[in-house]
């Protein structure tokens, strides 16, 4: 089903092209740099905090440092952070939990139905009324401490979106080292961008009151990222870790 | 303050005036300027080589801009393909009239806005409103100032300009708090979290801009902290995007690298909380998302900005970098510039998008050449050069009397000679220089100033005689 198109494509751009057509005039006291070609190569930027040889360490500080909340596991989320999880949404309003289609949120939401808490699958409706959401990620993002999730998997977006609390489970072999392993294969995927891709860093915030840091402007005000090793953790320089 | 800008009625001496005088505002906005400031310094610090990658970013805008129409076909492309509606918008008014007419068509009332820049420049708001839509700004910022009936003051920080006590004020007077809400930022936050969550589930249409638009997958990237973005673009069924027709990036390598100094030098994060990417329409299964998408692809005076002098302003990523170094907007704040955009990008952009307005022409002046915005310019424009510019072109247009003075002054020191003469009667006339500034010709520029004495004896006279 495509889109269909308003106003006229070639009035709007024939202006332009008149324009560049003439050459670009060039500012005489600060040159730019010269135009590189579409096959030139765009630098990618290389972070001072990233530790290559350790990039389950580099992602579980630079999830601190965005005020999210790592826990690094081996083989699952374990029942001891469960248990705390369920004792804080009982001082929080309602105990409801949401979970996205993702399989990984599916496996921890019945463990929470079977401590008791009512447990379903994301809608806006059942969302809006939920204190936690609990998704897992498509990728997680060590240099910045990010996970991105995709509605495609995940069936949708507001489990992550709507709840004050999210929870995102996601295994170590989807460990990248910065945002540029990730963002830069979307175009070359083999299938397009799903219809929605966030990269999510820490919880909700605001600084538009006098600029101090406040969590939980209008999306969730905690964000806990539990990433799941598999006890034997391989990093690669370029590619994901334990993979 | 009205909502509306100020361009017009006023002059920039005035505003600048009323600006200076403000003593709370010029607290408030020093604040956020210096925070904004050093923590774009520390988080540039994580890169290495964070000028290679402005470097870069800057060759990367002017690639893009060489094959503009090129990538804007292949962009608009992208979006048909993936079920999107493309409005190919040369006017201001093409723009208002396509979106007043899709809220319209859908007999929407309830319209949910993340904050743009670009609806803004159009006056979108008041159009929508017109047509019967009751719309509601859900950046926090951006509601704060709509709540006040005002025009915001700085690109990412709209409501800068107010502390706690003033938004307290303003969410019980306008917002429907009640008065004993109390002051800390949590409270405030959290009243409009309830307030603003209400207004997310009842939209019938969001209506957004967009940071970078990706031509390679027809992808709209909008990045925010709040999370009103994804709000806006996850529950409404219809989703509206305003463009400006420069925000693009040809592929994922070249966006990613703009991304990848955008928060830094917005509020040095390393990223914003989200980094919110929308292609095409909801897909099957998915439980969110608009069912209906259209991308509003606006010129309003950018193309003419292509090839030209002027056209290395188009790869501004309105980042707001500029404005937190600047000495002029740290005094005055964004409401003195009259406009839309303020600061170093708005006293280049004003001129030359709203050229139509007389008065625009004088922000040139608003700038002590000091250069420190070009320095922090992530993708390298060079903002002092374009304010000299355009001064020059102000100074081309002035009236005859100025252009005269000028003439007769640079005639005058260009001969040994008359340059003798002039200083010998300056000497002469020392003891009354400073009423110089109170005569009526010199008045403007004695506001102010002390007009300085002249030395009694030349130094050239000292030097002749062996100093």
């Amino acid at each position: 089903m495509t889109g269909t198109e308003h106003g006229n494509r070639e009035r709007f751009l024939a202006p332009a092209r008149t324009l560049l057509s003439n050459g670009i005039h060039p500012n005489p006291v600060h040159v730019p740099p010269p135009t590189p070609l579409p096959s030139d190569p765009v630098p990618e930027a290389r972070y001072l905090n990233l530790d290559q040889g350790d990039l389950v360490a580099s992602f579980a500080d630079a999830v601190a440092h965005a005020e999210g909340v790592c826990h690094v596991v081996e083989d699952d989320a374990p029942d001891s952070l469960l248990d705390r999880i369920v004792a804080e949404l009982g001082e929080r309003d309602g105990t409801a939990v949401v979970v996205s289609d993702e399989p990984e949120a599916r496996a921890v939401g019945d463990r929470l139905a079977a401590r008791g808490l009512a447990v379903d699958r994301a809608t806006p409706a059942t969302a809006a009324a939920a204190a936690l959401g609990v998704t897992s990620a498509t990728a997680a993002i060590a240099a910045t401490g990010s996970v991105v999730l995709d509605s495609r998997r995940a069936g949708g977006r507001v489990a992550s979106l709507l709840p004050s609390v999210h929870l995102c489970v996601v295994p170590v072999d989807r460990l990248f080292a910065t945002p540029a392993d990730v963002l830069r294969r979307l175009g070359s995927a083999a299938d397009a961008p799903p219809p929605s891709l966030v990269v999510v860093t820490g919880p909700s915030r605001t600084g538009d009151i006098e600029q101090l840091l406040t969590l939980g402007a209008h999306g969730p005000t905690a964000l806990h990222v539990v990433l799941v090793t598999d006890g034997a953790i391989a990093s690669h320089p370029s590619g994901p870790a334990g993979g | 303050m009205s909502g509306h800008h100020q361009l017009s009625g006023t002059t920039l001496r005035n505003r600048t005036a009323e600006a200076v005088a403000n003593d709370r505002l010029r607290t408030n906005v020093a604040r956020a300027v210096d925070r904004f400031a050093t923590h774009r310094r520390e988080g540039l610090a994580e890169l290495d080589d964070p000028d290679g990658l402005r470097g870069a970013a800057r060759a990367v805008k002017q690639q893009v801009l060489a094959d503009l129409p090129g990538v804007l076909e292949r962009f608009a492309d992208r979006v048909l393909a993936r079920g999107g509606h493309v409005c190919w918008a040369p006017t201001a008014q093409d723009a208002r009239s396509y979106v007043v007419d899709v809220v319209r068509r859908h007999g929407a009332t309830r319209v949910a806005k993340s904050k743009s820049m670009a609806t803004e420049e159009i006056d979108l708001n008041a159009a929508l409103e017109s047509a019967g839509a009751q719309v509601v700004e859900t950046d926090l910022g951006e509601w704060i100032i709509q709540l006040a009936d005002e025009t915001p003051s700085h690109i990412i920080a709209p409501a800068l300009h107010r502390d706690r006590h003033q938004i307290h004020d303003l969410f019980v007077d306008a917002g429907g708090a009640e008065p004993a809400l109390g002051t800390e930022p949590t409270e405030l936050v959290g009243f409009a979290r309830g307030q603003l969550r209400q207004v997310f589930l009842a939209a019938e249409v969001g209506i957004t801009g967009a940071n970078i638009a990706v031509a390679d997958t027809g992808s709209i990237v909008l990045v925010t902290n709040e999370g009103n973005g994804r709000l806006v673009t996850a529950l409404p069924p219809v989703h509206i995007v305003v463009l400006g027709m420069e925000r693009l990036a040809a592929d994922w390598a070249q966006a990613e690298l703009l991304l990848s100094l955008l928060a830094r030098s917005a509020t040095g994060q390393r990223l914003s909380s989200y980094t919110n990417i929308v292609t095409g329409t909801r897909g099957d299964g998915e439980v969110d998302g608009a069912t209906e998408l259209h991308v509003v692809i606006l010129d309003n005076g950018r193309s003419d900005l292509l090839a030209g002098e002027y056209h290395e302003m188009l790869a501004c990523i309105r980042c707001g970098a500029c404005l937190n170094v600047c000495p002029v907007y740290r005094q005055v704040g964004g409401h003195a510039y009259g406009w839309v955009y303020p600061g170093p990008m708005g006293s280049v952009l004003t001129p030359l998008l709203a050229h139509d307005q007389p008065e625009a022409a004088e922000l040139a002046g608003a700038s002590t050449l000091c250069g420190a915005c070009m320095d922090a310019c992530p993708v390298q424009i060079p903002l002092q050069d374009l304010l000299l510019s355009l001064r020059r072109r102000k100074a081309e247009a002035a009236g005859t009397a100025e252009r005269a003075a000028w003439t007769a002054w640079a005639a005058a020191w260009s001969d040994a000679r008359l340059y003798g003469a002039t200083t010998r009667l300056a000497t002469w006339g020392r003891m009354v220089a400073p009423l110089a500034g109170r005569l009526p010709v010199g008045r403007s520029w004695g506001v102010g100033r002390t007009v300085p004495r002249p030395a009694e004896h030349r130094f050239r006279d000292r030097w002749r005689e062996g100093l």
